[in-house]
């Protein structure tokens, strides 16, 4: 049970996370997003193995954008009539606009959360393997992609590098923030350069080992749509219209 | 669309993106903590910042598909980094890559001088806004503030993504390590200006 989310199929993970997110999009009442939101939290608490504490700092940034999201439409709102249910200073709020602003402020966490839960629950490079197999993503770009991914480290050592080479022949790090940012030109342009090469080297290398990017039906990695897909996928479709027919329940 | 690619070309796309999926990441968290101090504004003016792979992308291997393929691959590479945005941002970095691509389509691919690069820009901002307005609900705010916002993202995208764009496929242009990129092949006039 608590394995169900990560053994998802990956590539129909994120058909649901996508479907569901243009289909909650379509509604502004604040019952959709905000049933939703719970919903999606409880198959996360049930159906997965999370670390709440890695989440919860992940999440607190997104709370804080709801936040900004919930006054922003309250004082800025398209709609303006209807009864005041609260006044501060000069701003009268109606109930139209809080409900509003409810719903996008629910909105974000409903969308984060969801966000989340792909990002908890999902290997990366089974999604990346997943795409090419269910979704018939070009091998050329896959494997690409796979490319960037094992060069982050080599990133990072070649991003200090950089930076000590600088420091070596007295290039101070400015202190003031925006001169910093300016400056990032100098990490910048190297770091790219850098990566223009190793590019080159790793394509060759591809290349000259008989890779030639073509679609084929053999995968050393085979993944699967299973049965549990089938259960998981009504699972979500439930909540998804759960959800958005919640509006006529109430 | 793939046949005539390189492999060279991309992974070659596929390491810039990892450069800024890594630049793209360190702003979404900036902007996210400045917008519960300012609401959706806060990201408007920086919004560029997001453009500007597809863009540098596209003036470098100029082959059609290389803005919303680069700018698709960076949303890709964040989401393998295990960012919390994840599959939203696999989305929007679609939409943002096929503004650019509109605009490099509509000049036939030929032209890669600044105008096209801010045009490019500024479609990235159009139609990444015309998505947000859809998926973040901007119709329940004011239309003026609305204005606001777009403007902000358009003339982000044109200095930001366009010229910023400019300036650091040129600069890297300089370090000679471009050789065998149609952007070294270029006539002159057209986009070593």
């Amino acid at each position: 049970m608590r394995n169900l989310l990560h053994d998802m199929n990956p590539s129909l993970k994120f058909v649901l996370v996508a479907l569901s997110m243009f289909a909650i999009a379509f509604f502004f009442n604040p019952l959709t997003p905000f049933i939703f939101w719970i919903g999606i939290l409880l198959l996360q608490v049930f159906m997965s193995k999370v670390n709440w504490k890695a989440w919860s700092l992940f999440m607190l940034p997104f709370a804080l954008g709801a936040f900004g999201y919930l006054w922003t439409t309250i004082v800025f709102a398209a709609d303006t009539n209807g009864d005041v249910v609260w006044s501060f200073l000069e701003f009268q709020v109606t109930a139209e606009q809080l409900e509003t602003a409810l719903s996008l402020a629910f909105r974000v966490m409903a969308f984060s959360t969801l966000s989340l839960m792909f990002a908890f629950t999902t290997d990366p490079v089974k999604f990346i393997m997943s795409l090419m197999q269910q979704l018939k993503l070009s091998p050329k770009l896959a494997y690409g992609v796979l490319v960037g991914y094992q060069f982050l480290p080599v990133m990072k050592d070649q991003f200090q590098q950089i930076q000590q080479a600088h420091r070596l022949r007295g290039a101070e790090l400015e202190k003031n923030a925006l001169r910093r940012l300016l400056g990032m030109r100098r990490i910048l342009i190297p770091m790219l350069a850098g990566a223009v090469r190793n590019a080159e080297r790793s394509a060759f290398a591809m290349e000259a080992r008989g890779f030639t990017g073509e679609a084929r039906s053999d995968y050393f990695e085979v993944i699967k749509l299973r049965k549990v897909d089938a259960a998981m996928t009504a699972v979500f479709l439930l909540l998804l219209i759960a959800s958005c027919s919640a509006e006529y329940w109430f | 669309m793939l046949k005539s690619w390189k492999l060279k070309e991309v992974v070659l796309m596929s390491l810039f993106a990892v450069v800024f999926g890594i630049v793209y990441l360190v702003f979404v968290h900036v902007s996210n903590i400045w917008a519960a101090v300012i609401g959706p504004l806060a990201y408007e003016w920086m919004f560029g910042i997001w453009f500007i792979v597809s863009i540098i992308c596209m003036n470098i291997i100029r082959k059609p598909g290389a803005a919303v393929l680069s700018e698709s691959m960076a949303a890709a590479i964040e989401v393998l980094l295990g960012n919390a945005v994840g599959p939203r941002l696999l989305l929007s970095g679609i939409v943002q890559g096929l503004g650019a691509e509109a605009a490099f389509a509509l000049t036939g691919y030929k032209h890669f001088n600044l105008a096209v690069l801010m045009l490019a820009g500024a479609g990235s901002a159009v139609f990444s806004f015309v998505y947000g307005y859809f998926i973040s609900g901007y119709a329940a705010l004011d239309p003026s503030f609305v204005a606001l916002m777009f403007t902000l993202r358009v003339i982000s995208g044109m200095a930001i993504a366009g010229i910023g764009g400019k300036f650091i496929s040129d600069g890297l242009l300089a370090t000679g390590s471009l050789r065998g990129y149609a952007i070294s092949r270029s006539t002159k006039g057209d986009a070593r200006a």
